[in-house]
């Protein structure tokens, strides 16, 4: 019987990759022996053999060795078509995989990285996505150990070659750094070591790289400045930027002032975690959403820990999903819902929630309209105006957040921070996101002190008297008129 | 392959479809084999479907299931759509189908076709929604 790749329970179908590489290597078996056969393939073939190889290395590692010399010998493609099938395993199967197939995957891996076959960095990146936040399964920890092993080992090569790959391994376990530092025992250490040594490789040798990433590179080293390292780190950014030997670089405002690409969002949600959440807001009805929420809870936030995950996919629902108008104006759950939904299921209040919150206002701090999207920060501001008539406590709380970030967040740079949420506010509302900032400002169960907040903060940037006709009701727009 | 909403009671195991479960009753015991009683749905209507033996271990909620070979007819006096002896359920997905719950196909009163007595076809609505598992809004 051919070996499997993946545990599939009973009455599961199966897998159209899966499939077809058990049955290239059940037809090919005979000839993934030595003495391999000299003749070159044609290109069904080949690409067969390819299949056959692929499969034959992730269920015999006794015969690895072998079957990998093989593949360089009959190699012709720079590896393009073996790095490719690769990447339909790690997409499709990753989480199904079993666990010797997966040791196996990170070996070959490792040897793409080697001979540099093509794609490899993609091959790299999809395998971080697998990385996911909040989990502490020993699977989760080991993929954080093969793949920061992995980074700091090739270090030249990707250095040389590739290093946007070395950004988005800086920006995952910066992120996943945060969970693992609340970790204590033993176990972690080793891990926690490998990780703090490679974050902070690339941020004293290779700053550029983080400025590469751009704002939500401080976001992420803020939750670390209890840990030494990271705090010395801080420390020289705020007061003495010329320790990391970058031209042109002079102050962290530049950091601040670089929007972050949606890539980086993307890195930090599985596969399965973006089809779900991609699903829900281009299909599923408002109103009509309890069941698939609770599917989605039930898959992958039923774990206390698992909470701290919930700032990535804020993260990923301000800045990588972005719907077209068609969805916007119809009836289908908008993103502010969703957000609303995340912010109530937390079971424990804590620094989660305010993170999250900070995810969902991040942009907003440092918003310039010439290189900012509007789409970014359209979520908070819609959560804000819907939840007036039924769930005013979460316009409060929202607010008020909002409010002590621009006093607090960074008081060096509070004129930035004081310009990005006022010029936010400015294009919501001259964009016609809502109709007019005094649903906010004239909101009766509103906080006073918050409205007073607001309405000095707009004042104080010119755009108090906008939206101030009276005839303009606090009423919020419905879904339908949503426009952007 | 059929959809949801154009099934019709038949002592024949002829139906292909797709469809999500919605929501999974309690697992009883029938003799020595297990059952249990769930909900589900497609885009055009939802039905009780019955699950037998081990498959009651193995589906879940949200699990999008292809059944091949299906039946859908009275079993003690409830109209309920399994795979019987038969038919065959694979689990193809999960989540990534979207559905209503109305109408409900076992909640429809059934009569025999005057012109063709081998046919059933509808008389009434029983009830817009299952009585057995109350819509969640």
């Amino acid at each position: 019987m051919v070996p499997k790749l993946t545990l599939a329970a009973p009455h599961e179908a199966e897998n159209q990759i899966e499939l077809s590489l058990k049955q290239s290597f059940e037809s090919l078996e005979p000839s993934l022996k030595p003495p391999f056969s000299l003749t070159i393939p044609k290109p069904d073939e080949y690409t067969q053999l390819n299949h056959a190889i692929l499969h034959a290395i992730l269920t015999q590692p006794q015969f690895a060795k072998t079957h990998i010399k093989h593949l360089h010998a009959i190699v012709t493609d720079g590896y393009a078509t073996f790095v490719n099938l690769l990447l339909k395993i790690i997409h499709h199967l990753y989480p199904k995989l079993l666990g010797s197939v997966k040791n196996q995957l990170l070996w070959v891996t490792n040897e793409m990285v080697r001979v540099s076959g093509i794609g490899y960095d993609a091959l790299l990146i999809s395998l971080m996505r697998h990385i996911v936040g909040g989990d502490f399964s020993d699977d989760n920890l080991w993929l954080c150990t093969k793949l920061v092993t992995l980074l700091l080992g090739k270090w030249d090569s990707l250095l040389e070659e590739a290093s946007h790959v070395l950004c988005s391994g800086l920006y995952v376990f910066l992120r996943v750094l945060a969970d693992h530092c609340r970790l204590n025992g033993e176990k972690f250490e080793s891990l926690k070591h490998l990780e703090v040594n490679f974050c902070v490789k690339i941020v004293r040798e290779e700053f550029h790289l983080c400025l590469k990433i751009g704002r939500d590179f401080i976001r992420l080293l803020q939750d670390l400045v209890h840990v030494p390292e990271f705090k010395s780190i801080w420390k020289d950014l705020m007061l003495n930027p010329t320790r990391f030997n970058t031209l042109g670089f002079s102050s962290v405002s530049q950091i601040y002032c670089t929007r972050t690409s949606s890539r980086y969002a993307l890195l930090r949600i599985t596969p399965e975690m973006e089809t779900q959440l991609r699903f829900l807001l281009t299909h599923v009805k408002f109103g009509h959403q309890k069941r698939h929420l609770m599917w989605f809870a039930r898959k992958f936030l039923s774990e206390l820990d698992k909470e701290t995950v919930i700032v990535d996919i804020v993260r990923f629902i301000c800045c990588a999903h972005h719907p077209p108008n068609e969805i916007i104006q119809s009836d289908v759950i908008p993103r502010w819902a969703v957000i609303g939904w995340l912010l109530t299921t937390f079971r424990r209040k804590n620094y989660i929630e305010a993170n999250v919150k900070l995810a969902l206002f991040y942009d907003w701090l440092f918003f310039d309209e010439r290189m900012d999207n509007i789409m970014n920060i359209e979520p908070a501001i819609l959560l804000m105006v819907h939840s007036i008539p039924q769930y005013v406590e979460m316009t409060n709380t929202l607010l008020e957040f909002l409010l002590l970030l621009l006093d607090n967040y960074d008081m060096e740079h509070k004129d930035i921070i004081v310009k990005g949420v006022s010029s936010a506010f400015r294009l919501l509302e001259s964009k016609g996101v809502i109709q007019s900032l005094h649903v906010l400002t004239s909101c009766p169960t509103l906080s006073p002190s918050l409205k007073e907040g607001l309405s000095k903060l707009l004042l104080s940037c010119g755009i108090g008297k906008l939206g101030s006709s009276k005839e303009s009701l606090p009423v919020p727009i419905q879904p339908g008129q949503q426009m952007v | 392959m059929i959809v949801l909403k154009d099934i019709v009671p038949a002592a024949q195991n002829n139906i292909d479809t797709k469809f999500i479960v919605l929501e999974k009753g309690k697992i009883t015991l029938e003799g020595q084999n297990k059952m249990c009683l769930t909900l589900v749905a497609d885009e055009t209507a939802a039905v009780h479907f019955q699950l037998w033996g081990d498959e009651c271990d193995y589906f879940d909620s949200g699990d999008i299931i292809y059944i091949t070979n299906g039946i859908f007819s009275y079993q003690r006096g409830n109209l309920v759509l399994r795979a019987g002896k038969r038919g065959k359920l694979e689990k193809i997905g999960e989540f990534t189908m979207s559905y209503v719950e109305t109408p409900n196909m076992s909640e429809i009163h059934w009569i025999p076709d005057p012109t063709n007595p081998k046919k059933y076809i509808q008389e009434y609505v029983v009830s817009p929604h299952s009585r057995v598992f109350s819509p969640i809004l």
